[in-house]
């Protein structure tokens, strides 16, 4: 193929909009390796690289940075959620898209009604209700949060599952399979895009939340927060110059492994849709 | 309007027609059917289902228990919301001061709620289980043998088996958010503020007054009709912004990326989806730093020799670009931060729509002579709206509810110079719920924070229902089936 200068200019733009989109990326992990601990305001990158953040914040626990704890936590708060939420979307997915009964449609506007309301507003109802089954802060009332609604979000699920043909469920039936039967045995091993989606975006959930965290996790004890509270908490204006190159090194010690799961999930949702597409 | 009518006839009807069973329940029905309305399980027992008596008896029993020890306690102070402050009282005999029997306004309200929720049910399970237990009579009478229980527990698995699918999810989705938004909903028709924190301090209904005072009543010193406007209208312009410009620019950078002469397509999605991979509260609390007042932006700028520039055209009056401390720079601020954050994720979908486009047309269009503009402008510009326009009002929607960006890049650092909007504890820079949040957590100002979800919500239902009837009316439905 003969290279024409238009096709230069393409890549060269695109090269200038990536450099635009990864500039404060690069701040971040450039930051992150400076020895200085408050914001470096003159120059773009450090005068002085070094790895100290990084030792501080994975070694040297004070009152302010728990960093190890505050990762232990949200990964046994996403742990749970993933397991609850990922059942839940292909329960209520399943139901919706491959039994037909009375209520069906009722239940599936009464779900999109829910999601126009401000997710805000019931905060403080839901922290009213916490309080009384004695759950704030509570890891378990924070999964309860995050993942007893998760059904609400089966509507990308319960699209794939509608490419599965209905033939191959009918079959099923003839041969005299259960409904059960057929959920388990024929629906979730061919919905396994959509799974894995499903699994990483819900486990993605408690690393990204900041506004439920931080109402449900008040006490101001920081061993007990989760990653989102105590790196925000980094950022307050007293602590900003003692602990702003901290929390870039937070940033991408929690950036690289969400990255790579935001990675693969959005293959899978990719090959979830175009894949149904080709089916159907 | 036909179908409405046709739909609420209809509901009419079955309520009719599940009345008259029931009243046949009623006349014909035996003993058992009789006195199943006293202990739910009696026509169970007498058709021997001895194992489904017990669960409907516990399930009663279980109410009544409910009622008589829980609901009691508050159900009856609904109407008032609680008349007894908290107080401290010397007890004489403990010779200590302690805490009366106070009332608590959200806690009655909220158990209230609850309470009536479950008789709710119980009321169906009740009315249900009556005309079930004539109808086991009459296949008794008629000579056909009751199901066995494991037959019927079996159903579960089987015809009745999204009941257990859906059983869970629906009660999560009931405590975690239909309980909670019905309260709230309550609330914007009390007193619930600072004046009124239970239990020092107890609120009670006020009927419509929060609505009047946020649609510009509620007296002279109120300012909420002033500050609900502006947010209002910037909530508008945000949401229209927020979604068109990532729309856009997610379709024109994915067909960028998906043109046949570029090289190492999926090193240039990544690139730019490693932007969003980013969790949004370091990326966007970064990015606060990045144009802070004393941040890195404004060093270059002011070594460029910009900021003077801009104080000699008299842009700014300060020694600094106030990118996000200031109104119309903030405002702009956030609308090209949000096209950061926002196009990466709409070329992805984007870039998922336009693998399937529909290639024939775009071969014989070329053979027509036609030049790629006008291929983008007639077919795949329509193709993509087609398929993405639902979507793109569920973006509007999400955009009015765009809680991250704005609380994210702005909490704590703007302050607003207005003393209108600073009195009802509104900034220039607010979307109508982080307005609704700072209500709630800075100012427990619950009462207004309660009526401006509500507004929020018919925004979005309004936008939604339009909309959609729009792009589902006429015939367009097959064009690309």
């Amino acid at each position: 193929m003969k290279i024409k200068f238009s096709d230069i200019l393409r890549h060269l733009f695109l090269a200038f909009l990536a450099l635009i989109w990864l500039i404060p990326i690069v701040w971040l992990v450039a930051t992150s390796f400076s020895k200085y601990t408050g914001m470096n305001t003159s120059t773009f990158f450090p005068e002085e690289w070094s790895l100290i953040n990084y030792k501080n914040l994975l070694f040297a626990s004070d009152s302010v940075t728990q960093f190890p704890s505050w990762f232990k936590n949200t990964f046994v708060i996403a742990c749970a959620t993933c397991v609850v939420s990922t059942a839940f979307v292909l329960m209520v997915a399943y139901a919706t898209s491959c039994m037909k009964f009375k209520m069906r449609k009722t239940l599936m506007n009464i779900g999109i009604t829910l999601n126009l309301f401000p997710a805000v507003l019931s905060m403080i109802a839901v922290y009213f209700i916490l309080k009384a089954l004695d759950l704030t802060n509570n890891h378990l009332g924070l999964i309860l949060i995050y993942s007893a609604t998760s059904g609400l979000g089966y509507l990308i699920a319960k699209g794939f599952m509608d490419t599965v043909p209905e033939s191959l469920r009918e079959a099923a039936y003839l041969d005299g399979a259960s409904e059960a039967r057929v959920f388990f045995t024929i629906v979730i091993p061919m919905s396994k895009p959509i799974i894995v989606y499903t699994i990483i975006s819900s486990f993605l959930v408690p690393w990204m939340d900041f506004v439920f965290a931080t109402l449900m996790l008040n006490s101001g004890i920081s061993s007990n927060w989760t990653v989102a509270i105590g790196l925000n908490n980094m950022l307050d204006r007293m602590l900003l110059n003692q602990y702003f190159t901290q929390f870039c090194a937070g940033g991408v010690l929690i950036s690289i492994p969400i990255s790579i799961l935001f990675l693969i999930m959005q293959k899978f949702y990719v090959e979830g849709i175009t894949g149904g597409a080709v089916k159907g | 309007m036909k179908t409405v009518t046709n739909k609420f006839s209809n509901i009419f009807d079955s309520i009719m027609s599940g009345l008259s069973k029931y009243k046949e329940a009623i006349v014909k029905g035996d003993l058992f059917v009789k006195l199943s309305f006293l202990w739910m399980g009696a026509g169970y027992f007498r058709r021997k289902q001895y194992i489904k008596s017990l669960i409907i008896t516990l399930f009663e029993i279980a109410v009544l228990v409910f009622t008589f020890t829980f609901a009691i306690q508050y159900v009856p102070k609904f109407g008032t919301l609680g008349t007894v402050k908290q107080e401290s009282v010397f007890n004489p005999i403990t010779m200590q001061k302690e805490f009366n029997n106070y009332d608590n306004s959200f806690q009655i309200l909220l158990f209230s709620l609850v309470s009536f929720i479950v008789w709710a049910i119980f009321l169906v399970v009740y009315i249900r289980n009556i005309y079930r237990q004539y109808q086991l009579q009459l296949d008794e009478q008629n000579g056909k043998a009751p199901e066995k229980f494991k037959d019927y527990m079996n159903k579960f698995l089987n015809s009745k088996f999204h009941i257990t699918l859906l059983a869970l999810p629906v009660l999560g989705i009931s405590l975690f958010i239909i309980i909670p938004l019905i309260a709230m909903i309550f609330v914007a028709f009390t007193n619930y503020d600072q004046k009124h924190m239970p239990p020092t301090e107890l609120f009670t209904w006020v009927g419509f007054n929060n609505f009047v005072q946020l649609f510009g009543g509620g007296g002279i010193t109120s300012t909420f009709g002033y500050a609900f406007v502006r947010v209002l209208i910037w909530t508008l312009v945000w949401a229209v912004f927020a979604t068109f410009t990532t729309y856009i620019g997610g379709i024109l950078l994915a067909s960028l990326i998906n043109n046949k002469r570029v090289k190492l397509k999926k090193m240039w999605r990544t690139l730019f989806v490693i932007t969003i991979a980013v969790p949004q509260f370091v990326s966007l609390l970064l990015v606060k730093n990045f144009f802070a007042d004393g941040g890195i932006v404004n060093t270059i700028c002011a070594n460029i020799g910009l900021i003077d520039w801009l104080r000699d055209i008299g842009m700014i009056n300060t020694t600094y670009i106030p990118f996000l401390t200031s109104p119309g720079w903030a405002h702009v601020m956030v609308i090209l931060i949000n096209i950061w954050v926002g196009v990466p994720y709409q070329m992805l979908i984007a870039t998922g729509v336009l693998m399937n486009l529909p290639n024939d047309q775009i071969e014989s269009a070329r053979m027509d002579g036609a030049n790629s503009f006008q291929i983008f402008r007639h077919i795949t510009m329509p193709y993509v709206l087609f398929i993405t326009g639902p979507a793109l009002v569920t973006d509007f929607v999400r955009n009015i509810n765009n809680f991250n960006v704005i609380f994210l890049l702005t909490n704590n650092t703007y302050t607003t110079s207005n003393q209108a909007l600073a009195n009802s504890q509104a900034k220039e820079i607010d979307l109508l719920v982080t307005w609704l949040f700072t209500l709630t957590r800075d100012n427990y100002n619950y009462k207004m924070a309660a009526v401006i979800g509500i507004v929020v919500f018919v925004i979005s239902a309004v936008c939604t229902l339009v909309v959609f009837k729009r792009l589902t009316s006429g015939d367009k439905e097959g064009a690309y089936r």
